[in-house]
């Protein structure tokens, strides 16, 4: 299951980045937050496939689905 | 940095606000946005709090592992100001209301600062929003547990900052980083963000408030019916403010040019001081002073956008459907604004974060169908299609072919980009799509305004010099050697029979081209030109005039359409090629995108020619 599964006001936790992610994008998404283990909401989720919306303590990040699916979570 | 002032490096990761800090520090006409990735380069500034300290602004960050070209060159500039001996402390800014993800990069700074030994102070911003709300939070604790000094302040209402201001002096280099004595960290392993995320924890304030007032506006604003609506109408009214507000602005641009015009020209002698100073000096002054309006509206509406955080929705609602053609969310507004004008467009692309994306955006700014390729149209339109009405009289077959011309400009932008995104993958760095939704907040007028008139300063004082050289050149090409009595007869009259062959293909005379070479200046030039050409005086005017001209000369229709496709795709704007080189820093992409798109405009024009030929 990937970040990109969750479904608007549910919570899970991070368990690994997809083994074919870019190093700098893992570096990146670490830096804000997204990073095994911690806990992320899906606080949105748009209609049409558009990019959702997921709190990550107290900030509100955007993920598309190319990013969100290479996060995985448990 | 100043050998004799007290040197104080600002770092901070993007939606800090530390662009609004240094604002309100320094008086400094700096940039403020509610949108990542704002401040370009280093600026600097002397404090008014404190004349002897002087500011450098390093553009906002998330991390000090950089993963772009241009986030390197950020992070090496502050490694580099670290490394100087004049370098005496660092204010590193974090948002209080946001405190973890502030952290995680402060803890970064922290080390850096303990490695080069140079002395830090965290700055918590946004404490006016937090008192506010009545949030509490712990700044001494969360001094004692980093050991470096953290101040509450506001870049917004100015709170803490004579404080900040002050504890400069007393500031102190962290102990060794990571070690604080406090059992919090000490119970942690030795990853950054999860000391960040135990400290928020503890000192951090408390609840959820703020962000769940945040996802009741989202709720609105990303729903599927009020989120559509609001967005159509926020951008009509963006696209309003360059076509209709800067109008009455851009005439009075004109006039006031026409009446000094009318003032100085009689008091130089006639002859071809007086044509130089008429046609090349106020001509060239006008070419570009025209778009200040444009550009000044332009820059103020999407900085109200920004700062107030609608822009980041904007660019999760269209994001999907641009993503189609290699592009970003954040690719719409400049795209949308090119539509009245490329040239605000590319200042506009400034808010595409991600440089391959960014380069992207440039591709497809010169081919959304801009306001100055109207009067051409409208030319050939009336030249070559009935004014009868089409589908039972519903629509007019001119505005159906208008219509038809506007989507196909559309269409090429994004079927090249598309392509472009396939075929080179490699070539400027990506980032992944994660775009922090910035809290909504009312705009901040005066530095909105500030940056506006900024934004124009720099078209006027950089891109104005080069459209002004060309204006120049273009109109000593026209008047020699003849002393402007006759355009045919002039250089440019003379490279306009020598280059016909270039354009016979497509049967299109001298003339035509002639006046495809003067519409580089801007392309409505073209349609003044075939009036000259044709002896039709103020061509504009007199539409209809050289509207019958061209019919009664026997341009066939294949010629006319391929001419309309022609000026479609065709990069025939010096305005548009100074500010692309201003803002990439290169003349590069300019001249690639010059030379390709007048080949693509050239192949697309033959066949259409071929085309009607065949089919008519």
């Amino acid at each position: 299951m990937t970040l990109w599964d969750l479904t608007q006001g549910t919570t899970a936790t991070v368990r690994a980045f997809a083994a074919n992610m870019a190093a700098s994008h893992r570096t990146r998404l670490s830096d804000l937050g997204f990073y095994p283990g911690e806990s992320i909401t899906c606080v949105m989720a748009p209609s049409l496939g558009a990019p959702k919306l997921y709190r990550v303590n107290n900030t509100v990040y955007s993920l598309d689905d190319s990013t969100a699916s290479m996060i995985e979570i448990d | 940095m100043q050998t004799d002032s007290f040197n104080v490096a600002l770092i901070g990761s993007p939606n800090s606000g530390k662009s609004r800090l240094f604002n309100r520090l320094t008086g400094l006409n700096q940039k403020v946005a509610n949108f990542p990735g704002v401040t370009v380069g280093i600026s600097s500034g002397s404090s008014l709090i404190d004349s002897a300290t002087h500011y450098l602004d390093f553009p906002g960050i998330y991390s000090m592992q950089a993963i772009s070209g241009e986030e390197k060159l950020a992070v090496d500039g502050f490694y580099n100001a670290l490394q100087a001996d004049h370098l005496n402390a660092v204010i590193c800014l974090v948002d209080a209301t946001r405190l973890e993800k502030g952290l995680i990069f402060a803890l970064q700074v922290l080390e850096a600062c303990h490695r080069y030994k140079k002395p830090l102070l965290i700055a918590a911003n946004m404490c006016d929003v937090l008192e506010q709300n009545t949030i509490q939070f712990d700044a001494q604790s969360l001094a004692t547990a980093l050991s470096v000094e953290v101040l509450p302040i506001s870049g917004k209402t100015g709170l803490g900052l004579n404080e900040l201001s002050a504890a400069l002096a007393t500031a102190t280099v962290p102990t060794t980083p990571f070690t604080v004595s406090d059992n919090i960290i000490a119970s942690d392993d030795s990853l950054t963000h999860r000391q960040a995320k135990l400290l928020a924890n503890e000192y951090g304030p408390k609840g959820d408030l703020l962000i769940r007032a945040q996802t009741k506006l989202d709720a609105f604003f990303l729903h599927s019916l009020g989120g559509g609506i609001s967005f159509l109408g926020i951008m009509y009214l963006l696209f309003q403010s360059i076509f209709t507000w800067a109008a009455p602005a851009m005439d009075a641009v004109e006039t006031v040019i026409k009446l000094l015009a009318n003032a100085v020209i009689p008091l130089v002698p006639a002859g071809m001081a007086s044509d130089f100073v008429a046609d090349a000096l106020f001509g060239g002054i006008g070419a570009f002073l025209v778009f200040v309006p444009q550009i000044f509206v332009l820059t103020l509406v999407v900085g109200i956008l920004e700062d107030s955080g609608y822009l980041a929705r904007a660019a999760v609602i269209c994001h999907k459907p641009l993503r189609l053609f290699g592009l970003t969310g954040k690719s719409f507004v400049p795209m949308l604004s090119s539509v009245a004008c490329a040239i605000p467009g590319i200042y506009a692309a400034r808010t595409v974060d991600s440089p391959r994306k960014r380069w992207l955006t440039y591709l497809a700014i010169p081919l959304m169908p801009c306001s100055a390729r109207l009067p051409v149209y409208t030319l050939l339109i009336a030249v070559f299609i009935p004014t009868q009405k089409a589908l039972g009289g519903l629509v007019g077959w001119q505005g159906l072919v208008m219509f038809g011309i506007y989507v196909f400009g559309i269409i090429c932008a994004l079927l090249v980009t598309a392509v472009v995104s396939r075929s080179s993958a490699q070539l400027h760095a990506d980032l992944p799509f994660v775009l922090e939704m910035p809290p909504y907040r009312l705009p901040s007028w005066r530095p909105l305004l500030r940056n506006a008139w900024n934004r124009s300063q720099h078209f006027v004082t950089r891109a104005g010099k080069i459209i002004f050289i060309v204006t120049m050149v273009i109109w000593v090409l026209g008047y020699f050697p003849n002393q402007g009595v006759s355009l045919a007869n002039s250089w440019l009259g003379a490279i306009g029979q020598w280059i016909e062959p270039i354009f016979s293909p497509f049967g299109l005379d001298w003339k035509y081209g002639v006046a495809i070479l003067t519409s580089f200046l801007a392309r409505e030039v073209f349609v003044g030109t075939l009036g000259t050409l044709f002896g039709i005086e103020d061509a504009n005017e007199n539409f209809a005039s050289l509207t019958q001209q061209i019919q009664d000369s026997g341009l066939p229709l294949g010629s006319g359409l391929a001419l309309l496709v022609f000026f479609s795709i065709a990069l025939q704007c010096v305005s548009t090629l100074a500010v692309l080189a201003k803002e990439t820093e290169s003349w590069r992409l300019p001249a690639q995108l010059f030379v390709s798109y007048s080949l693509l405009a050239y192949a697309a024009a033959l066949l259409t020619y071929h085309l009607v030929g065949f089919l008519v």
